[in-house]
């Protein structure tokens, strides 16, 4: 059965296209290689088609992705400092800038820079050096009495420990005029300084009276010291 | 182009080079459709400039589930051409078909013969003349199905009509290209 021209012409994209089934395929020739209209119809779409086909890509002009991004981002070199701006964000930049001004506040203040006056002369490095030096004895001076303190805790809770264990012999060991002349020796192995050892017995003396007076904290503290 | 919806996220979070990365992606593509709809490169630029700018501040209303981003700019590019259509209707001169000589496109194609290179080059000038010459809604159908190789149903999406108005509008709008081609003289050989 052959179509029409109404049909033919309907139905020309779909033959150009290869869409057509076999039986519409052989009705759409028999009709095209019979019908003087159709036929150059057919012949002149096909060949718009392969001009179409021909048509290349057309180069975008240089300019215009340059002119794309400034009329939406800006001028170039607002969106190189958007663009930096934008790299500040990264975590990785964050935490170096927080290292870093850490470090300048912590070298500022061991130089005895003051936030709440600050004066431009404490940035001098004479001023910087002669801040820091005494800095350094300072925390040096607090260190060395930090750790005689230390010693001196540990002394009593030893000659706690040893009362709590041979109550018969607390008297013994409380400290009396240094064994053998020997100053600063408590026992035959720990050896202080007199100093320290004098604070000792104070302290340890202090701590007896405390005890005798509350029982209860006594008690306590033995426990503590149980291991 | 999952790409391009992933550039599009990363925009609408304020990076700049997401969006950088999108206009290098479809400047060739936005300019080539607003190129063969106006026949104008100084007009394409133009409208190539106003699509971005449209899309730009338009991106949060991209929903990627209802389609590729391309589609989408497509879709934007259509509309502004058919503004742009309307609006310098009455300022086009309004030619005869025979009266406008075609515009010979000058590129140049590797592989190509000079005789061969300098028809094919005729032949796409008068092609891209005769298709400013056809009407807005056939010229738009013909340009994304022939030449931005795009499918019925992304068509159908763009233009906004179903798909039967798709087929039927390419159909006809090649049918009248080939016989506006008549009508300058340019036959099959």
């Amino acid at each position: 059965m052959s179509w029409t021209c109404e049909q033919t012409e309907a139905r020309l994209s779909d033959y150009l296209d290869g869409l057509l089934q076999p039986p519409e395929q052989s009705a759409f020739n028999l009709h095209v290689n019979t019908c003087e209209r159709c036929a150059p119809l057919v012949a002149g779409v096909a060949h718009a088609l392969g001009g179409l086909y021909a048509l290349e890509q057309v180069e975008a002009p240089a300019q215009l992705e340059n002119a794309i991004l400034t009329a939406t981002l800006g001028a170039p070199s607002w969106r190189n400092l958007r663009r930096w701006l934008k790299s500040l964000q990264s975590p990785r930049f964050v935490y170096s800038m927080a290292s870093v001004a850490a470090t300048i506040v912590v070298i500022l203040t061991a130089s005895g820079f003051s936030f709440t006056k600050p004066k431009l002369a404490d940035l001098h490095p004479a001023t910087i050096y002669h801040h820091a030096d005494r800095q350094a004895h300072l925390y040096y001076a607090r260190s060395a009495k930090f750790v005689s303190d230390l010693r001196v805790v540990y002394e009593i809770q030893t000659r706690l420990n040893e009362n709590e264990q041979n109550p018969a012999t607390r008297e013994q060991t409380v400290p009396q005029d240094s064994p053998g002349k020997q100053p600063g020796r408590t026992d035959k192995t720990n050896p202080s300084t007199p100093k320290q050892q004098n604070r000792a017995d104070e302290i340890g003396r202090n701590l007896r009276v405390l005890a005798a007076q509350f029982p209860a904290l006594s008690g306590s503290i033995g426990e503590r010291r149980m291991p | 182009m999952e790409q391009d919806a992933q550039l599009v996220q990363q925009c609408l979070q304020g990076d700049g080079s997401a969006w950088e990365e999108l206009v290098r992606r479809h400047t060739r593509r936005i300019f080539n459709i607003c190129y063969r709809f106006t026949g104008n490169r100084t007009e394409s630029e133009d409208l190539s400039q106003d699509v971005f700018l449209r899309v730009y501040r338009t991106l949060g209303s991209y929903r990627s589930a209802h389609g590729g981003f391309a589609t989408w700019m497509t879709s934007v590019t259509r509309n502004l051409l058919i503004d742009h259509y309307r609006r310098t209707k009455r300022d086009r001169i309004t030619d005869s078909l025979d009266d406008k000589m075609p515009v010979v496109e000058n590129k140049e194609s590797a592989g190509r013969r000079p005789d061969e290179q300098a028809l094919l080059g005729e032949l796409s000038g008068q092609v891209q003349s005769a298709l400013t010459r056809l009407s807005p809604e056939l010229r738009e159908a013909v340009i994304l199905r022939d030449l931005q190789q795009l499918e019925y149903s992304e068509i159908q999406q763009v233009l906004a009509v179903p798909e039967g108005t798709v087929k039927s509008r390419i159909n006809r709008g090649r049918i009248e290209l080939a016989r506006i081609l008549q009508h300058m003289g340019v036959r099959p050989s």
